[in-house]
């Protein structure tokens, strides 16, 4: 089975892909933008929740740091959420502009965002779940999104 | 287990890096009128204090600032270190490196000895200050990725180019030039283009292409060695040229091989990204593994000319690849800090990343740029064309800081006109 920092690290990626299929769906036509951008919004959300609810708990009561890397974590999840929202206003005004420009910001974010977590936050995860990684991964992959 | 050192959290002040930023295109603007009011002939001279100065110009003023502002940003993100103290250390060092190279373009082109003697003392204080901190900094590392092997090496030949520079700029100072000054000085070059910038920009490439365009990921073959390879190419290259300098053409080639399977590979992947949009970073992430191609060739083949080419090759190397790269970053990164800052201040409408800058005048300087560039070349051949490549310089430069202004004037303004934790989300229109 895969480490806690390979299966989110993996996620990242997918979750890229689907944000490319995204931009060329909706580079080609804004209206029929929707499913693409959807697909790309769940899986992110639950990227989030999978970390929110599951890995960042474990990690929190390991270490005892709730205001530390996790609370960062949190909040630039949030900035992604309003983002993400934003572009989902810009494709019921049909305005190609204002989805392209949350996009282009929404993906800088997500990247330093990724950057920060790959090589700091599930490092250290890890390092310090190591013991209990399988069960972790499991309960990330059997999560139930939440609204 | 120890924790600190390790951030996770926010970057340092947004006044630290944009400071290098603002100031990189200036610097541009005093080299072009130095083109401008200079001959080729003089210029063509490798050696000539006008080249030496407008080398130095572009290379400390322009492509040093941007690199080092850029570290000092992405350092806690693509490492995921601290620099200590980084208000200061970024501030002091911006400052005497500010004041250093305009102390060494009057030193040099004034011949005021004095003068250069304390702008020497002035940039290896400025740069050392900054590269040492650095280096404490990654101490701290955690997780080592190809990425932190780059930017650590990279600022090792930093240090030695620094030590180096610092010597040969207050010879020049002195008077008194050491018998070795020359190979020296090509020493200095070398490891500054290959060493320094080439190894740092290949190490944030690793992580930047694949994420920023969601283009296919460098083979692990690349990521683990290349590095490496380089290295032992440029030290290859000293020992050679120090006793065996009829031999030092294989370490060049050696070196150049590595450079242009690179800039393939960047053009390759550049070409199969996923994400469609093309804007003007992605014309420069192509044109530099363009030039880059033609600068590796240009180097070798100029070798067995006897070096006459060999500030043809700086600009292919030096403008066309190291400058098309920083431009390009800094039309994501300034909105994009920009953005950051005012967000994390709890402002929620906030223009987006693309209305902040404005992308017909970027496309217009990148026209500007790249013909600037091609006219430098051909200026070799037809000099009276260098003074009218001068100008559409100036013009791209004067442009590209425009650009930055506006970012930053977004970000001023923010701050003066709303008030913190913006309403205007929740109220009616």
């Amino acid at each position: 089975m895969s480490t806690i920092k390979e299966f989110l690290s993996d996620d990242h990626s997918r979750c890229d892909d689907l944000f490319a299929v995204m931009e060329d769906v909706a580079s080609k036509s804004i209206e029929s933008a929707k499913d693409a951008f959807n697909a790309f919004r769940d899986a992110t959300e639950r990227h989030f929740q999978m970390e929110e609810r599951v890995m960042f708990l474990e990690f929190e009561q390991k270490t005892g740091m709730t205001q530390g890397p996790t609370a960062v974590m949190r909040h630039e999840h949030s900035q992604m959420r309003n983002l993400l929202s934003e572009m989902a206003k810009a494709i019921e005004e049909k305005n190609k502009d204002k989805f392209f420009g949350n996009s282009e910001t929404l993906m800088i974010l997500m990247q330093q965002h990724n950057m920060k977590e790959e090589q700091m936050l599930y490092t250290m995860a890890q390092q310090r779940l190591s013991a209990e990684s399988d069960r972790i991964v499991d309960m990330m992959k059997s999560m139930v999104v939440e609204a | 287990m120890n924790f600190e050192g390790l951030s996770v959290d926010q970057a340092p002040p947004i006044s630290v890096p944009l400071r290098f930023f603002l100031t990189a295109p200036l610097f541009g603007i005093i080299a072009g009128i130095l083109i401008f009011i200079n001959d080729v002939d003089v210029l063509m001279s490798r050696f000539s204090p006008q080249s030496i100065v407008v080398t130095h110009v572009m290379v400390i003023g322009f492509l040093s600032f941007v690199m080092f502002g850029a570290l000092v940003q992405m350092l806690p993100v693509l490492a995921g270190v601290k620099i200590p103290k980084v208000k200061t250390i970024g501030n002091l060092s911006h400052l005497l490196i500010f004041l250093g190279l305009l102390m060494m373009l009057f030193g040099m082109l004034g011949n005021i000895s004095k003068m250069t003697l304390v702008s020497s003392v002035l940039l290896g204080s400025g740069f050392l200050i900054l590269i040492i901190s650095m280096l404490i900094a990654f101490r701290g590392v955690v997780n080592v990725t190809a990425s932190v092997r780059a930017m650590i090496t990279s600022l090792s030949f930093a240090l030695i180019i620094t030590l180096i520079g610092t010597h040969l700029l207050s010879s020049h100072g002195l008077g008194k030039f050491s018998s070795h000054h020359l190979l020296f000085a090509n020493i200095h070059s070398v490891w500054a283009i290959f060493g320094f910038a080439g190894i740092l920009i290949i190490g944030v490439t690793f992580q930047v292409l694949p994420m920023f365009y969601v283009a296919p990921r460098f083979k692990r073959f690349c990521k683990q060695k290349v590095v490496w390879l380089i290295t032992s190419g440029l030290v290859l290259w000293l020992a050679l040229n120090i006793f065996l300098d009829s031999y030092s053409t294989i370490a060049k080639i050696w070196i150049a091989l590595f450079f242009w399977a690179f800039s393939t590979t960047v053009f390759l992947k550049m070409r199969s990204r996923r994400r469609p949009v093309s804007d003007v970073t992605v014309w420069y992430w192509v044109s530099a593994s363009i030039f880059m191609t033609l600068g590796t060739f240009a180097w070798v083949i100029d070798d067995f000319l006897g070096e006459k080419y060999i500030v043809l090759v700086s600009l292919l190397i030096g403008g066309g690849f190291i400058l098309s790269i920083m431009q390009g970053m800094l039309y994501k990164i300034v909105p994009f800090l920009v953005w950051f800052h005012l967000n994390a201040k709890g402002y929620m409408s906030i223009p987006t990343m693309n209305d902040m800058i404005n992308k017909k005048l970027a496309k217009a300087q990148f026209t500007l740029f790249i013909v600037s560039l091609v006219g430098f070349i051909f200026s070799a051949f037809v000099p009276w064309l260098l003074s009218v490549f001068a100008i559409t310089f100036i013009l791209s430069m004067a442009i590209l800081e425009y650009n930055i202004i506006l970012a930053v004037l977004v970000y001023v303004k923010t701050l003066k006109t709303k008030p913190d934790f913006d309403m205007s989300a929740f109220m009616q229109n």
